[in-house]
């Protein structure tokens, strides 16, 4: 898919607005989970970089859906929704879901991994101009359509031995923007540095419970 | 909250988020050459002339050419735009970035800093340097000036790291002095023991330059003014170090993603600024003089020049360009026209190529503000120059 429409762009907006919805529909009697993280993207290979510089701004938001619950463990899927603004090279929103798992210590602090896939459409920074009958006309940008597979290690703290009490964390993402330049570079990896915090609002609803984990 | 977040995230993709262009006056662009130029009189003036209209038809935002042989004289040429964005048409006597084909003029001063018995080429580069360069780049101990010059010291290419190629699109106008770059090299194995093969690495002309700066005490780009801009009269020829973007400096141009959608990428070279493997800011006219006076013993004693020209083949070729072998800073060829001795080079947004065939004692170089994805189609394949040297050779 070289690029999205207009009514595209509207459909995957309203998903992104329909996912509380769902979110609520499927929730149990501890209420929905929520997530927002400020994001360092760069482009690097994972695991060989941290923090990097210069900074390119992000913000990612999102839910979770319990899969799996034990004592100090749990399964979750997710869905998400976010920006980053990668200075000169692109911009991008995207929009994914992953599955994770999460181990908590007696302590409150917690570890766990996102296996993740999205869809993300990134834009130009600057002007772009597209060959046409022989010349190069300023465009409107339509952007370009990559998959978004990630994979991201997590670290956190509960403040409090309740799950439900609010978690912060720092998550490390590596992901990757595929297709990116066909013949020269197929594909390109990224990283991802969040920090964030995960909430729990609203209260009971009548909702499944979760299986146990054994 | 969610609903005021992705709201804003989509306004800011679609308004604020897009750099505009930087708007330049014409006048910026304005330019001459140091000769009295007759190119439109000249008999090769519409063949080439419709060669440039083809190319910039294909996609490639601009194009400069200047071709040169004893009977016909010189032509110079242009077509498309210097500045898509103020819609500046491109002038023959534009500059632009010609990257590697600095390497040509590093190892010219090198040779001319043989004949003037400051080094042999076949010292040891650790003779000249020392400390990390020398101690963590593999095969930097044992190799010769020579090796560097001839790419055959197996030294690691920088620019193959994948970090590097991650951090250099990281950070895009990021300034990068040499060591910057060597660290991306360093604790990277050979790609073969010294002297056993040839395979291009800017390494080996990074470090190059700190050798001619080592000699002579001074910036190596203070050293090519010197020796070679000045008494050949390059008077549009600069190093980037001096000024990195110069006003009059055409806007370069990257087809990311091969799709000939296109953005201005002018100021993204930083990792040519300060080293000897790419950087030259010029025109084909000026790198036309240098090389015909190169190759015509202008530059460098014939000693020096047979020591270039001690061609050495890889052991594997590029099956998809001309048979090529490697000498001292130059290149030989095969094509269908004959033997052509050359070196082209990449900048982000531009590429330039150098060429002279001597059967014909012709000069052809070309350079162009676009580069990457379709539009090195057009300019910088096997079958581009096909269809450049079938058309402007006598």
């Amino acid at each position: 898919m070289k690029w999205i429409t207009g009514s595209a762009w509207t459909a995957l907006f309203n998903l992104a607005l329909a996912v509380p919805c769902w979110a609520q529909q499927g929730s149990t009697h501890t209420g929905r989970a929520w997530t927002a993280s400020l994001i360092n993207e760069s482009t690097a290979i994972p695991y060989t970089r941290f923090f990097t510089t210069p900074v390119h701004p992000g913000v990612q938001v999102g839910t979770e859906f319990p899969l799996r619950q034990g004592r100090l463990s749990r399964f979750y899927a997710t869905a998400h929704a976010g920006y980053v603004y990668h200075n000169y090279l692109f911009q991008g929103v995207y929009l994914g879901s992953d599955l994770a798992y999460e181990h908590r210590l007696d302590n409150g602090f917690c570890f766990g991994a996102l296996l993740g896939a999205s869809y993300l459409h990134t834009f130009a920074t600057t002007v772009e101009w597209r060959f046409e009958n022989g010349h190069y006309v300023q465009k409107g940008d339509t952007g370009n359509a990559r998959v978004m597979p990630s994979l991201t290690l997590e670290t956190g703290y509960y403040l409090g031995h309740d799950p439900q009490r609010p978690k912060l964390f720092v998550r490390y993402q590596s992901w990757a923007e595929y297709p990116y330049s066909p013949g020269f570079i197929p594909v390109l990896t990224h990283i991802s540095l969040h920090i964030g915090a995960r909430v729990v609002l609203g209260r009971a609803k009548a909702g499944p419970e979760p299986t146990p984990a054994p | 909250m969610i609903r005021h977040a992705l709201l804003l995230a989509v306004l800011f993709v679609f308004s604020g988020g897009c750099r505009k262009g930087e708007e330049r006056p014409a006048s910026d662009y304005a330019c001459s050459f140091p000769i009295a130029d007759s190119s439109g009189s000249r008999p090769q003036a519409s063949v080439c002339q419709g060669l440039l209209a083809t190319m910039a038809g294909d996609g490639v935002p601009g194009v400069l050419m200047s071709v040169h042989d004893p009977v016909r004289g010189e032509w110079n040429g242009s077509a498309g735009m210097a500045d898509l964005f103020n819609g500046v048409v491109l002038a023959p006597c534009n500059r632009t970035r010609v990257g590697s084909t600095v390497k040509m003029f590093t190892a010219a001063t090198v040779m001319l800093l043989q004949e003037e018995g400051k080094l042999d080429l076949d010292d040891r580069i650790a003779e000249y340097l020392s400390g990390d360069p020398i101690d963590r780049l593999a095969n930097a101990d044992q190799a010769t000036i020579r090796q560097l010059l001839q790419h055959s010291s197996g030294i690691f290419n920088y620019i193959r790291s994948a970090r590097f190629q991650t951090a250099s699109l990281n950070d895009l106008v990021r300034v990068w002095h040499p060591e910057d770059l060597l660290h991306y090299a360093y604790g990277k194995p050979a790609a073969f023991a010294v002297g056993s093969d040839v395979a291009y690495s800017n390494t080996n002309y990074v470090l190059l330059g700190m050798l001619i700066e080592k000699v002579e005490g001074k910036p190596f780009y203070r050293v090519f003014e010197e020796k070679l801009f000045g008494p050949l009269g390059l008077s549009l020829t600069a190093f980037a170090a001096e000024d990195p973007v110069p006003a009059d400096l055409i806007r370069g141009y990257v087809d990311l993603y091969s799709n000939l959608n296109v953005i201005e990428c002018t100021y993204f070279s930083g990792w040519d600024y300060f080293t000897a493997d790419g950087g030259l800011i010029s025109n084909p006219h000026d790198l036309g003089v240098f090389l015909r006076a190169l190759v015509n013993g202008q530059v460098v004693n014939a000693a020096s020049w047979a020591e270039m020209t001690a061609w050495r083949s890889p052991s594997e070729q590029d099956t998809e360009f001309y048979p090529i072998a490697y000498g001292l800073g130059i290149f030989r060829m095969q094509t269908p026209h004959g033997v052509a001795w050359f070196h082209s080079g990449d900048a982000i947004g531009y590429y330039a190529c150098m060429a002279y065939f001597p059967d014909q004692a012709t000069t052809v170089v070309w350079a162009v503000n676009g580069n990457y994805g379709r539009i090195d189609q057009a300019v910088s394949t096997r079958t581009a120059m096909d269809r450049i040297f079938n058309a402007v050779l006598p």
